[in-house]
């Protein structure tokens, strides 16, 4: 029979834990919001640029001129991996399933004859690769404000615009987990180089309809419009993750707040039963006592 | 009227109706008015200035960036912006603005430039 001094430590230390949970459900919910509306007033600025970088490569069907790390190069022999993971765990499936997708990822990569090489953000995926043999290029971590965000983003952007310029790597993609809606995620892949352009006959239609005159000269512009394009792109993915970061914490730290709540149920049931069974026990052996005699 | 929506990598700044917008175009100023011919160009550090009947009503240092300018529309990408209404000789330095732009010569230069003489005003 269980003991009742055990079973009320244990209520009382599942109550506390039932209060953190909801804490965190709570904060990971105001923050998620926050983390949406940065997200949503980010998209203007990228939208408008990758606009203008479709108007500018768009308008030639042959991509000879442009440059190699719009177009990519035509034998990719190293790839890289940006995975943005989160700092903090309790967010439920949020990292490991990045990281099944990544594993994937690099095995496709592997079969087709290509080296992969990670560059981790946030600590969970730092931690994990670290482990493992893939080679880390360099790692960021502590993304938890706007402006480490946007910082982060600069510096990887400079990291890519080296590593392809010296021929280190021949292919850049990153992964970040999609803010879908508030219970779901999904691990999304985007190549940087080359460049994915997400609606791309939309686009060229919209850009064939406008010419646009261009200054300086095109190949100028797209100098300096593709760096800039990185780093949007992965100030984009971050502000998304973290979006969806959040999320998956809400969610998950809800369940956790559900589970500790049936838990406390079932044991203040048997708390109060064995209670029962030792006041009838007493009973009985007073009753049994006094008959004795 | 055009309407100019300027346009940070963090949010939109602001959205407006103006009359002229003269913008500092890599290779010169040019002026943004309704019915422009579309029209790319990316932005050297320098002065914004919105203007209507030929007077400044808003005056910005803008780091760089690119415009997209196109019938109604035109839309600044800006890298850093700062409002010069508040701005002087004396606290130009402790600015948010001066202290993101730091080892930026050109930008700095020119920010001292824009805010002790003008060229529109």
């Amino acid at each position: 029979m269980p003991n009742l001094k055990d079973l009320k430590t244990r209520i009382a230390s599942v109550k506390s834990t039932k209060k953190i949970t909801s804490a965190m459900k709570m904060v990971a919910a105001s923050k998620l919001r926050r983390a949406q509306e940065l997200a949503e007033s980010s998209r203007v600025y990228s939208e408008s640029l990758s606009f203008i970088l479709s108007s500018l490569s768009g308008g030639s069907k042959d991509n000879s001129d442009l440059p190699e790390v719009l177009v990519g190069r035509s034998n990719p022999k190293v790839s890289l991996l940006i995975i943005n993971s989160s700092d903090r765990g309790l967010c439920g499936g949020f990292n490991s399933s990045l990281f099944r997708s990544a594993i994937a990822w690099i095995e496709e990569k592997k079969s087709k004859g290509i080296e992969v090489k990670i560059m981790p953000i946030g600590k969970k995926a730092s931690a994990f690769y670290k482990r493992s043999e893939q080679e880390i290029i360099e790692s960021f971590e502590d993304i938890n404000s706007n402006d480490r965000q946007l910082e982060v983003s600069e510096n990887v952007k400079n990291k890519i615009s080296e590593l392809f310029e010296s021929q280190a790597v021949d292919e850049v993609s990153i992964l970040y987990n999609k803010f879908v809606s508030a219970i779901a995620q999904e691990p999304t892949f985007k190549s940087l180089i080359p460049l994915e352009e997400p609606n791309s006959v939309e686009n060229s239609e919209e850009s064939s309809n406008a010419t646009f005159e261009f200054e300086p000269d095109k190949n100028e512009l797209l100098e300096y419009l593709i760096p800039r394009n990185f780093m949007t792109q992965v100030y984009g993915s971050i502000l998304e993750s973290s979006a969806a970061e959040h999320a998956a914490r809400m969610t998950s730290m809800d369940n956790a707040t559900r589970n500790a709540g049936d838990m406390i149920e079932s044991l203040t049931m048997t708390y109060n039963r064995t209670r029962q069974a030792v006041i009838t026990k007493e009973l009985i052996e007073i009753i049994s006592g006094a008959e004795a005699v | 009227m055009i309407n100019l929506k300027v346009v940070s990598p963090q949010k939109v700044i602001f959205e407006k109706e103006v009359e002229m917008a003269v913008l500092p175009g890599a290779e010169g100023d040019f002026a943004a008015m309704v019915n422009h011919s579309p029209f790319i160009s990316s932005l050297r550090p320098g002065q914004m200035a919105i203007m209507s009947n030929n007077k400044v009503e808003e005056s910005f240092f803008v780091s760089g960036g690119l415009v997209m300018l196109k019938e109604k529309v035109c839309e600044v990408l800006v890298d850093q912006i700062e409002p010069l209404s508040e701005i002087n000789n004396s606290n130009f330095q402790q600015s948010k603005t001066y202290q993101e732009l730091e080892g930026n010569e050109l930008a700095l230069n020119t920010f001292e430039q824009v805010v002790n003489t003008p060229s529109y005003k």
